[in-house]
This record gives structure tokens, sequence and C-alpha cells, in this order.
């Protein structure tokens, strides 16, 4: 309603200063202002003041610009801003600038700031009060800026609680866009919060050891797999007074793959290939393995049917199977090598001593040439970026560097 | 609601077709026949209408071209016909009728690599890179790039880091437009092998309206990552229905009768390379799986 009187004087304004300059076109523009000056009833500003209260509008990025930037810093600046007005002028400029920052501040996924940042709207001002207001979009620009808070919440996957629902009511009302947007927010959330079966321990990126286990419990996904750790991260003095780095060496093996290892043929080559990515989130991590090439020849296990004469090894039923029945996929094979082991390792330089530590277990190792295929960067990435070398776009990402072959034994 | 706008996938017919080049073959060169890569399709500026261009300034007219195309296109009318003869689907009736799994994608050949459109943001003006080839021995689908998530500089837009495979829309004979019917089964089955990144798979069907020319239906594909593949089984009913990136409130069952393209999405903001591979793409027809749709059907929607 304060608007729509606003906006009634000013239009009166300005037809009473169109009616004068109607009145005298010839005159010049400066009594025309002064005659437009006399229409207000309120006296003409002075000129501000030089106090301790900064009344100048300063831009707001200004305000976040401060040297230490973590959560109490940003907490401080929605303080002062909501402190300085009672009216919080400039409320959604501040908003604006402060979403903006989040990133930087490292609060983008804390709920406790995107509720204080609602908390920034003066409250009780745009609830509709009637129902063509609540019919229109009252108060649009606010009720934008509000859902570009949850936007930005639900895309840095931050789910709202009580209190943002509660500040959303204050400030906005039940019937408005934002809470719109909200009850959006609250029914897909939970829907797809249990989706992903590989979920990922919180703070497990600090403890390189804690992370491989993790990292090699997932990509083996055998519950019967043996997780050794060979060597722990530590520092060692030398004696000329240089302190030598030791990274971790995890490996994981199965007893499946150890007798796989073990009926591996001994003219051909085990292979130790790697880096590979595994990704956690935005961390990436890599992962080696032992495996070979995939024989020509399949080995056809013979089973003795005999050993048992009550309980046969095997039956070979003729079942008339129906098409109805068949629920296999008509799709060949991939032909790949078995894989025997894996590890992660801090420095490549280890690996050879993860293999060392795999022939306890695995004899054969001792018998038959391990040869190191390693990488550095992905495999696929540096091929393509050679055949792409024309194209415009720059690919300075990826360096490349050949295979490096080295034999062992 | 909103995933981000990196999954919003322009859905052009006439740059579609223009992809299809289901008239100029001898555009595929060689080097395409052994890897695709993203930048076939050009930058556009947001906001600007697509180049439509009519069909002859892109077409090669040479009497090479003119004849290859047309001989190509009578031996599908014969394919057809013969395909009808032999039953619905190209498949004797009772095949039709009992089968209980399907491979509709599988990737052994250079040929089965032309079945699919790679893009990624390089069409927003964004910077990364996406590249399709034939993976292990040949019997494989390597879609593999660097995912880059820095917002290209134009002043509009805000987020970017996305890349797609999609599988081209299914074509009969001179262009016209053809769809799959999966009627038959209710779970997609894909075996894939992925290094731990989240996905997203959109299933695109046919539809009437210009109003649902952007409905896509998405779920979500984790992968373990590591050196063993892994079989995933989506239920079709849990795919949920969004229009131009936003989730919408009313929601309604895929419909599985008439499926154009399938693609593959990864947009989760980490940025560095990424890679999937894929053995096979088919469908089943899972009997413990009675769920018709997994969201809630409102009349009125409650919001």
């Amino acid at each position: 309603m304060r608007t729509l009187r606003w906006l009634v004087s000013a239009q009166n304004l300005c037809a009473s200063a169109r009616w004068l300059s109607w009145a005298e076109p010839c005159k010049s523009h400066k009594p025309l202002v002064s005659l437009a000056r006399m229409a207000h009833t309120s006296s003409t500003p002075a000129p501000p003041k030089d106090s301790n209260t900064p009344k100048a509008v300063t831009p707001f990025e200004e305000h976040f610009s401060t040297q230490q930037k973590d959560k109490a810093s940003f907490v401080q600046v929605l303080d002062l801003f909501c402190g300085r007005d009672v009216r919080r002028r400039g409320h959604v400029e501040m908003i604006e600038a402060a979403l903006k920052w989040m990133p930087e501040f490292g609060v983008e996924k804390d709920l406790e700031v995107y509720n204080k940042i609602l908390d920034v709207f003066p409250k009780e001002v745009f609830v509709p009060k009637n129902f063509i207001q609540s019919m229109f979009n009252h108060y649009p620009r606010q009720q934008e800026c509000a859902v570009k808070v949850l936007d930005q919440m639900e895309s840095y996957g931050v789910c709202p609680d009580v209190n943002t629902c509660f500040l959303i009511t204050q400030t906005f009302g039940k019937l408005s866009h934002p809470m719109k947007k909200y009850r959006r927010i609250m029914y897909w959330f939970p829907r797809f919060k249990y989706t992903n079966p590989y979920l990922i321990p919180a703070g497990i990126e600090a403890d390189p050891v804690s992370l491989s286990k993790y990292c090699l419990e997932r990509i083996a996904d055998d519950r019967d797999a043996r997780i050794t750790v060979y060597q722990l991260p530590s520092t060692e003095q030398c004696d000329d007074g240089t302190i030598k780095e030791h990274t971790h060496l995890v490996g994981i093996q199965s007893q499946d793959q150890i007798a796989l290892l073990e009926e591996h043929d001994r003219n051909y080559p085990v292979l130790v290939e790697g880096p590979f990515n595994l990704w956690l989130k935005k961390t990436c991590v890599n992962y080696y393995i032992l495996r070979a090439e995939p024989s020509a020849k399949k080995k056809e296990k013979i089973l003795d049917p005999e050993r048992s004469l009550y309980y046969p090894i095997y039956l070979d039923l003729d079942l008339e199977r129906d098409l109805g029945e068949d629920h296999t996929f008509d799709v060949d094979e991939v032909d790949e090598g078995p894989v025997y082991a894996m590890c992660m390792a801090g420095d490549e330089k280890l690996l050879a001593k993860w293999i060392q530590g795999l022939q306890e277990t695995n004899p054969i190792l001792g018998e038959v040439p391990v040869l190191f295929r390693l990488t550095s960067g992905p495999q696929e990435l540096s091929l393509s970026v050679k055949q792409t070398d024309s194209s415009p776009q720059d690919s300075d990402e990826e360096t490349t560097q050949g295979e490096r072959l080295r034999m062992e034994r | 609601m909103m995933f981000s706008h990196e999954i919003m996938q322009r859905f052009n017919f006439s740059l579609t077709y223009k992809q299809v080049k289901a008239f100029s073959p001898l555009l595929c060169s060689s080097f395409h026949l052994s890897a695709i890569y993203s930048q076939s399709r050009n930058y556009r500026r947001p906001g600007s209408s697509p180049e439509r261009l009519p069909f002859w300034k892109y077409t090669n007219f040479s009497l090479k071209n003119t004849t290859e195309t047309l001989k190509k296109n009578v031996n599908l009318v014969f394919k057809e016909i013969q395909d009808h003869l032999r039953g619905p689907g190209g498949k004797p009736l009772l095949e039709n009728l009992l089968e209980q799994t399907t491979v509709m994608w599988e990737f052994r050949s250079p040929e089965d690599l032309q079945k699919w459109t790679v893009s990624s943001d390089m069409e927003i003006g964004g910077k990364s890179q996406a590249f399709l080839k034939l993976g292990t021995n040949n019997q494989t689908a390597l879609f593999y790039g660097v995912l880059n998530s820095e917002a290209p500089r134009d002043g509009e837009t805000t987020s970017s880091g996305y890349c797609t495979l999609r599988s081209k829309p299914p074509k009969g004979a001179f262009g016209r437009k053809l769809n799959y019917d999966w009627s038959n089964f209710n779970t997609l089955h894909l075996r894939i092998r992925g290094d731990g990144r989240p996905w997203m798979v959109n299933i695109q069907s046919e539809t009437y309206f210009t109003l649902q020319w952007d409905d896509l239906y998405h779920y979500f594909l984790y992968t373990r990552g590591g050196p063993y593949w892994q079989d995933i089984k989506i239920p079709l009913s849990k795919f949920f229905m969004s229009s131009r990136g936003r989730v919408q409130d009313g929601q309604y069952a895929l419909w599985p009768d008439k499926i154009t393209t399938i693609g593959f999405t990864i947009a989760d903001r980490a940025d560095g390379p990424f890679q999937l591979e894929i053995d096979f793409i088919g469908l089943c027809n899972d009997k413990a799986h009675t769920e018709e749709f997994a969201y809630e059907l409102y009349k009125n929607i409650p919001l």
C-alpha cells in the first residue's frame, strides 16, 4: 500500500510539473526545477555531514574483501549489515554479493550461514496481506533473491531445515515462491539421499592408509579379499641430516586371486599396470594392478567326476529351457586378462617392494618375469591429445610422456 | 527443482538431423571412425537461435554421394519390408513375445560408435573435452575426456562443466523417424566400468506436443571404479521427468513403447579426467519388480 501511495504522489508531481512546463514553455530549465521543489512538502535535504556513520552507498563487494576469509568473518559482515539499518536498505544486493562470495569463504556447504543470509531479509514486510497481493507477484525482486539463495543451497546439496522454513514463512508468507522452492527441495532431496551405494566416510582424505584401505575394498568388491599394509607413512632422519620420507603402500589380494596367480602360465610375464584413477567425490586417487595378458588358449578345468560318487561335482542336465526362461544376455565376453592383485602407493618406486611383499604368499612371482607398464597421467588422454593437436583448442592440461618399460629380474 | 543447467540438453531437431548426416555419409571420414570427439557441434552463444540451414546447404550433391545414399536407402527399404514380414520389430513373433532380455547397444566395431554422438560444454563455450573410441580389444566403448567446470566468460552463463554421450535417434529409410519399443521389459541393464564418478542416465521418448520436446527422463548411475566390470540394473519405473534440466512437479511414468535416445551425462563439478567404459546396454524383464512408478502421481500438486 505504501508503495502505491508513493507512486500516486510521484505521478501527481510529474503531472503538475508538466502542466507548469506547458504553461511557460519558453522558460529555462532551472525555474522548473525550483517549482517542482516547491511542490515537495518536506524541505530539501541538506548535504551529508561528515560523521562517523557512513551514509554513502558503498558497494557490498568491499565488505567481503577482508583479509581473513572464514565463517566467523563472513557472519560478522552479515551482522554488521543487519545492525546498521533497521530497514535493511539494499539487502537484495547484499545477499547477492554474499552468495557470490560464499565459496571463497568456504561456507558454501554450511546450512547455518544460509539461514543467516535468509535472516537478512526484513521480516513481515513482504508477506502478502490480501488475495490480490498473493495472486500477483508480491515484491518480485525480493522473492527472486530468496529463490536464488535456495537454488544455491540446492546446487551445493545443502538440505534446508525447520529454521529455513520458519524464516521463509516469516519473511514471505506461506504462499510465496521461496516457500514453493523450499517444498520442492524437501520433496526431492530425501528421495535421493540414499541412492548412492558407495558412500564415502567423511574426513577419510586425511589419513592416506585408511583412505587406501577404503578405496581398495571398494574396487575389489570382495569380502574375502585381505588387505596388507606393506609400509606406513613415516619420516626418517638420515646420517647426513637429510630427512627421508616414506609414503604408504597398501595392497589387497583375495584367495581366489592367489589361486588364479598360481595357475598362471610361467612362460608369460605378469604386468604391473597403472596408475589408474579412482574418484571419491572431488579427490582423485591412483591405484595399480597386477594382471596378465589374456591368454589365447583357455585352460579347461577338468574335474574328476569320480571324486565323489554320491555327490557329483557337476551335473550336465539337458533341461528343456524355453526362451521365456532365458535371462542371460546374448553378448560375447570381453577378453581380458585376470587381475591378480591391486595396490595403492604414494610413490611408484614402492611397487617393487609390493611385488616383493606379494612373493611371500605367491611364490610364483619369483619364477615369472614381472613387467612394469607404468604411464604418467591417464593413458587414454595422452593418446587423444596427440590426435587433436591440430585443433585450435588448447590442450595444456596433460603433458605426455612415453611409456616407461622396465624389466625386473 | 534443478540439478544444474549443465545437464540440460538442447534437443533441437534440425541440429540432430544434421548430426545424423543421413544424406551425407561422405562427410564421415576415416578419422571419425577411429574416435568421435566433442567438437562436432559448434559453439552457440546462449540465447541465440540455432542456425537453420536449408538442407541443400549442407548436403553433398555429387553424383557419387547421391548414388551411394540412394543405394543405402533403397537397401534400407528392402530390409524394412523383410523385417515387417518376419514379425514385429524384425523378430519372429514367438521370440518377440517370449524374450526376457535384449541387447540394445553393444560395441564391437567402429560402425557401432557411429550410432552415438558426443557433446560437451564446448558448445556453450566451456572447456571440457570428451571423446569416444573403442576400448579394450575393440570390444567395448570408452567414453573419456577431461571435465572442466570453469564457466565461460560471456557474461550470461553462470556454470559449466558437462560431457554427454547420447545415442542417435533411430532412422528408417529416407530419414523417417523411428523409435524403440521397450514395452516387453521393465529394467535397464548396463555392463560398465567407470572410475568412481556418478553419472546420469537420460532417456528421451517420442512426444507429440511442442511443449514436451525438452522432456527427459533421468536416473543416477553410480560407478564403483576399479578393474572389474559392474552390472547395473535400473528399473524404468525409477526414471523421473525433467524439462530443460529442472525436475518437474507433475511427474509421469516413462512410456517405454516409444523410446528415441539414451544418454549418459557427467556433471559432478569435479575437474579432471573421467572415463566410462561400456560393454553393452541391454534391457531385461525383472519379474520381481512390480513397481509402476517410484514417485507420487499427484492429481493436484500440493505446492
